[in-house]
């Protein structure tokens, strides 16, 4: 039961804020729901997997199991910054109502794409992620995060669009209908293998094409920085750790159903992506100067190193799935840190913003450590899982892919460097008095480095026999 | 082709050569309900509880409510009629027909047979292409959503042309949802501008709408 109670409670939450005196306590409600689901979606985690509910539609496997206990917790982190956010700045408690509403329904989906066992049924919930989510990236009388918005809305469209097209024509090849056993996941790998090839490869790159614009990889990246740009902070973290993990589980959908049967083409077409990614958002991060559109085409990034991973699989899953863990508590860290700098600077221009460490002790210090994770540093699981990337790279013959992603790298974490770390460690510019920062305030921040450096150094074994059966069911033939 | 696939790929093609917002709603419309003519025309009795449903949708939602809900919001806030879908010069109209006639290829190559499936898998292609061109050439808020509900009714239109023998009734239902609450959206982005609405041609990042 406590399946459906991820998707129901946020669901009834959310409707429940229709009524105005739920709405008065909307970021109580926030953190009450968020909380409760996240000790949900974790007990699902260290049980066993269950087993096939609602006529097919549900199933918690390994996948599901660990990116709920990584998404919920997250969400909970992110509540509680935005509660402590409304307690220190009353006149946001305006939009609160509408804010939680859409959060929790975002919330939701998000739990439904993650236990669902049919592929229809997912992209019907990722898409459900994206009509929540855009409303929320709009912030009242700013024209430019209307603009981001669309963009944002009208790229998942199309991008979701070219997936469900994809959907098609696999389905197609195998002449059972889009609707069929053909998406369901219990039986796709067997309908794949017999699919017509031509249908086939051209359901498959259309998939990857689709689900590769939800994770802003090339060539449909652009929505994504300006989206996490203008977007609220805690809707960044919310996009960027939530969401993308999201579009990404079911990308592994895909790729534990479909892979076997098109190997070759899957690894050309996300390797392909993936470096250009890399390449694009280097040059961006080198030119950028604005905190939040730094650390979004770092994420266009960490998305290139990813699907490079993807497409390697075999030895590079396991060290995969252990970056792309890293990866969603370094984003939702960094970018929280971004809106509270944000916040007290009132800019986003690096160049203005200075002594961080001095001025504003934990957020400084939540970036240093943020940006060590995000360069891919020791002790973090992301340093790991890029070194497992890697050496599957040169394991695998790809000596140009290896050069290119080595100088791509470098390049990236001089240029993140040369610009962050003035920002921590400089002169302050202007002396401000700053109100005092509340260990409470930093705790989803901290409990996320915590989980950073834990998947660095010693992986709980209930959750490393998670990620080994993940890593398995990706690694291909 | 039959006259019905040569209506459909006029209703396409039209808008982005009679440039104004109600030519381009009005192709919308068409293009839905010619949509559901064909469905009709594929399984000529309906029986089944997801027969009616691709019919409401293609029809009712697609055809009716979608265009009428856009067409409300832009009549009220009195945009002027003038409005083109793709730039009006020969280069975007030869593209635009050249985009048809890859359409036609590319169905040969991948359905040899039979001719409506053929047909059904160009005109759907037709019509992703031509979304792609107005998405591509034009920057205003309208337009990138007369291309993106193109390509939306162009996949609907290919789901047609496969096997249906064991649709599922909530997934056509969520589809259904998920389109509505895109058209919800739509219709919030155009009616929530702050700016008066001079001119749908504006571009985005002068006017956002």
């Amino acid at each position: 039961m406590s399946v459906f109670a991820l998707i129901l409670v946020p669901l009834v939450a959310s409707l429940s804020l229709l009524a105005p005196g739920v709405r008065a306590r909307a970021s109580l409600l926030l953190v009450g729901v968020a909380a409760l689901v996240s000790v949900l979606a974790v007990r699902l985690a260290v049980g066993s997997d269950g087993a096939v509910l609602l006529a097919g539609f549900v199933r918690v496997d390994a996948t599901s199991r660990l990116f709920l206990a990584v998404v919920n917790p997250i969400f909970f982190g992110i509540s509680i910054y935005v509660w402590n956010r409304v307690t220190m700045a009353p006149s946001l408690r305006d939009g609160m109502g509408r804010f939680v509403a859409l959060a929790l329904g975002f919330l939701a989906a998000a739990n439904a794409v993650l236990v669902a066992n049919h592929l229809l049924a997912a992209w019907i919930a990722l898409e459900a992620t994206t009509l929540a989510a855009a409303p929320l990236i709009v912030r009242p009388g700013m024209s430019a995060s209307r603009q981001a918005s669309w963009r944002y809305l009208l790229f998942s469209s199309v991008g979701l669009g070219l997936a469900l097209l994809g959907f098609m024509c696999v389905a197609r090849g195998v002449q059972v209908g889009a609707h069929a056993e053909g998406v369901l996941l219990d039986h796709a790998t067997a309908s794949a293998s017999g699919a017509s090839s031509l249908w086939r490869r051209l359901g498959l790159s259309l998939l990857l094409l689709g689900f590769g614009t939800k994770l802003g990889l090339a060539p449909m990246y652009s929505w994504l920085p300006e989206a996490y740009d203008e977007a609220p902070p805690a809707v960044t973290a919310l996009l960027a750790a939530v969401q993308f993990n999201c579009a990404l589980v079911l990308l592994l959908r895909v790729l534990q159903s479909y892979r076997a049967s098109e190997p070759k083409l899957v690894a050309a077409v996300l390797v392909a992506m993936g470096l250009i990614s890399m390449v694009v958002s280097t040059f961006n991060i080198i030119a950028s100067r604005n905190i939040k559109r730094l650390l979004a085409y770092a994420s266009i990034n960490h998305a290139g190193v990813i699907a490079i991973g993807l497409g390697l699989g075999k030895t590079a899953s396991y060290g995969l799935l252990l970056y792309l863990l890293s990866n969603a508590f370094i984003k939702a860290v960094l970018f929280l840190t971004a809106g509270k700098i944000k916040a007290h600077y009132r800019t986003k221009d690096t160049r203005r913003i200075s002594g961080l460490i001095k001025d504003l002790p934990y957020s400084g210090m939540f970036l240093m450590v943020g940006t060590f994770a995000l360069l891919g540093f020791p002790p973090f699981g992301s340093f790991f899982g890029e070194l497992l990337i890697l050496s599957a790279l040169v394991s695998s013959g790809r000596f140009l892919v290896f050069a290119a992603f080595c100088v791509l790298i470098t390049m990236s974490f001089v240029a993140t460097g040369r610009t962050i770390f003035p920002m921590i460690w400089g002169e302050a510019k202007e002396k401000h008095d700053w109100p005092r920062q509340t260990l409470l305030s930093a705790s989803p921040k901290i409990a996320f480095v915590v989980a950073l450096v834990v998947l660095g150094l010693y992986v709980p074994p209930v959750a490393q026999a998670l990620i080994e059966r993940v890593a398995a069911s990706v690694e291909g033939p | 082709m039959s006259p019905l696939f040569i209506a459909l790929l006029g209703v396409m093609l039209v808008p982005l050569l009679v440039a104004t917002w109600r030519t381009s709603l009005w192709g919308l419309a068409f293009q839905g309900l010619l949509m559901a003519w064909l469905a009709y025309r594929m399984q000529p009795h309906p029986t089944t509880p997801s027969q009616w449903l691709t019919l409401a949708d293609l029809a009712v939602l697609r055809g009716i409510a979608a265009p009428y809900a856009l067409h409300r919001v832009l009549r009220a806030r009195k945009v002027p009629a003038r409005h083109d879908l793709i730039p009006p010069n020969l280069l975007s109209w030869t593209f635009a027909f050249g985009s048809v006639l890859v359409a036609s290829n590319f169905a040969q190559a991948l359905v040899p047979a039979p001719e409506t499936e053929q047909n059904v898998v160009a005109v759907a292609v037709a019509g992703i292409m031509l979304g792609f061109l107005v998405l591509a050439t034009r920057s205003t808020m309208f337009s990138q959503m007369m291309g993106a509900l193109r390509i939306e009714n162009a996949i609907a239109f290919f789901e047609l042309g496969g096997e249906h023998h064991a649709q599922l009734v909530a997934v056509q239902l969520g589809q259904m949802l998920v389109f509505v609450g895109t058209i919800v959206l739509y219709r919030w982005y155009l009616g929530s501008v702050d700016e008066a609405c001079a001119s749908l041609g504006d571009d985005v990042s002068e006017v956002t709408l």
